[in-house]
């Protein structure tokens, strides 16, 4: 056998850790945040808002894209996340003032940003555990149905229950990041993170799974094993996009993580192309971008002396015609489902 | 305690069709047996009994005297049973390497394990040309062969393949040959072969049982197979078959 492991090291076709493929996206997410932010106060806000969004669309890469099982309900950890890290940090006077029916021991905590991220995410992992222990029993049609129904469940009881958070207003004062580099580390740390696990042995089983269930069962694959495991990571994820999101707007409401900021997610992931990281980077990027331009039509834009406004909402309606373009002509998205590989000389030696 | 992979008094139906019929057939360690049948004979059935995807109504399957009733095809396989399906079943998107290394992965080796069985049986089975490329381009034959390859790689100790020579071309059924002789010589593993060649069932096999209509029709020497009176007239009615060293 000494002499088969030899050879495995030059196995070719086989999936591996290749620093080019993690490299590429860290880079041009790392550059494009400090230009971008760099350009004003307005854009740091949104480079701080688009990474929020980058690590939910990793979050649903990480199950969507290597289980093929379509879930609607990530955002609900996204919501967990979201309150609990608000729940952790907002100053207790403010809790006493403004959130008077908050359970009471949840207005004596207070806690730094930090860990209450770490709280967050574990928080976000655990729900989607138990919630996953039964969904991932699933498939196709009847796992899209039953996670929409989890997001809705999530809505109604963030939306009403008063012991938790602040029902239908706003829970304020949530503190911000100081800068935009805690954002990039984050997003950075869960690209890593996702790529690690994509191309680990359960990542590789689960994307065996997504191509042929009975077949990957064959080779010892427990589908539903594999399927909760991904699910609770990507719930974590998610909880962590939530959080992120909560302490870039200073505020956490319910309704920040439902309906649209599903569609616009799910979006993101499908145009840029869900069997891939890169594909996830690719689509945060493209639609934010395509977002940002329709905002200002929205406003009004001259162009050629020709004032030019388009109605609002003229941006959602561009966004789903453009996933629904790519899923008629581009179903594996602008990337095609492949990483990015940077080419440096320095990493491409043998 | 006998080392086999054993379905006893296998009975099956689906509604009011019985597809199987008290069927016992038994596999020992480092054994190759055939199993024969015309279209129709419940063998895929069968098959699908004993790696754990259907449910017999009644009888057991065991290995080395361990009763596998109940358990789910993963954890078959986890026991020491590997199979082939009729159509490949590849992942389309994943490359053959790939596909070949996930056999050994799923069986829980590590990663570096895993690659050398791959390189391994990707040897064997004369793989290395088409590595690189995605499993969706492959020929039906050489589908097969990959199928094989990622059964191969968990080590099983018993390996049930489903028509694997059925597209294959005048060169390659030979080399599989080849290939199961050194797989059993290899690993010791005893193997299950669902053949309609006939040839390649009695040049690989040193037992075969015959199946018609859900029934066992016949256990022994391959070549008394082919001069057994009611195997013939099982086949006579069924065109397909070429039971003379031809094939479907």
């Amino acid at each position: 056998m000494s002499d088969d492991l030899l050879r495995s090291s030059q196995l070719p076709g086989v999936t591996r850790f290749q620093w080019q493929q993690l490299l590429g996206p860290i880079v041009v997410i790392v550059v494009l945040s400090y230009v971008i932010s760099s350009i004003s106060i307005t854009f740091t806000f949104l480079t701080e808002g688009t990474l929020a969004l980058l690590v939910m669309v990793l979050g649903l890469q990480v199950f969507i894209g290597n289980s093929g099982v379509l879930s609607f309900g990530q955002a609900a950890f996204a919501m967990v996340g979201g309150f609990a890290t608000g729940l952790l940090t907002v100053p207790v006077k403010i809790k006493e003032n403004v959130l008077d029916e908050l359970w009471e021991p949840l207005k004596a905590i207070n806690m730094g940003i930090w860990p209450s991220l770490v709280i967050a995410v574990a928080i976000g992992a655990f729900f989607a555990f138990l919630t996953g222990l039964f969904l991932m029993r699933l498939s196709g049609l009847a796992a899209g149905i039953a996670t929409f129904a989890l997001l809705m469940v999530a809505d109604n009881v963030f939306f009403n229950w008063r012991l938790i958070g602040p029902g239908p207003q706003v829970m304020p004062q949530v503190p911000k990041f100081g800068f935009v580099d805690e954002s990039i580390i984050l997003a950075v740390v869960v690209m890593v993170v996702v790529y690690l696990i994509g191309i680990s042995r359960r990542g590789r089983l689960l994307r065996a799974t997504r191509e042929d269930p009975l077949a990957a069962r064959a080779l010892g694959a427990s589908v539903w094993r594999l399927r909760v495991l991904f699910f609770t990571v990507s719930g974590g994820i998610a909880a962590l996009s939530g959080a992120m999101y909560a302490h870039h707007s200073g505020a956490v409401s319910a309704r920040d993580f439902y309906l649209g900021f599903t569609f616009t997610t799910l979006a993101m992931l499908v145009i840029g192309g869900a069997t891939s990281m890169w594909g996830a980077v690719v689509g945060t990027i493209a639609v934010t971008a395509i977002g940002q331009v329709l905002l200002e039509f929205e406003s009004g834009v001259t162009l050629g002396g020709i004032d030019i406004t388009l109605p609002n909402g003229a941006r959602g309606v561009v966004i789903a015609a453009a996933l629904v373009a790519i899923l008629i002509w581009r179903p594996k998205g602008i990337t095609g489902g492949r990483e990015f590989t940077l080419r440096l000389p320095f990493l491409n030696r043998p | 305690m006998t080392q086999m992979l054993e379905a006893a008094s296998i009975v099956k139906s689906f509604g009011a069709i019985h597809v199987l019929e008290d069927v016992t057939v038994s596999v020992n360690k480092g054994e190759v047996v055939g199993l024969l049948g015309p279209n129709g004979a419940g063998k895929t059935t069968l098959v699908n009994i004993i790696a754990g995807y259907e449910t017999q109504d009644s009888g057991t399957v065991a290995i080395d005297g361990r009763n596998l009733d109940g358990m789910t095809p993963e954890a078959r396989t986890h026991a020491g049973l590997a199979r082939t399906f009729q159509s490949g079943r590849l992942f389309p998107d994943l490359t053959v390497t790939e596909n070949i290394v996930l056999g050994a992965i799923g069986s829980g080796c590590s990663t570096k394990k895993a690659n050398g069985r791959a390189a391994a049986a990707i040897e064997m089975l004369g793989l290395s040309g088409v590595q690189t490329e995605s499993a969706a381009g492959l020929s039906h034959g050489l589908s097969r062969l990959v199928g094989l390859a990622r059964a191969v790689t968990s080590e099983p100790d018993y390996l049930i393949m489903d028509e694997p020579a059925a597209g294959l071309n005048d060169h390659e059924t030979p080399a599989l040959l080849a290939a199961l002789d050194s797989i059993r010589r290899e690993s010791g593993c005893g193997m299950l072969l669902i053949e309609h060649n006939v040839g390649l069932v009695a040049a690989a096999c040193s037992r075969v049982f015959v199946l018609a209509s859900g029934e066992l029709l016949f256990e022994g020497n391959p070549q008394d197979a082919l001069v057994d009176e009611g195997v013939l007239s099982a086949y006579l009615g069924d065109a397909t078959m070429g039971l003379h060293g031809g094939r479907a």
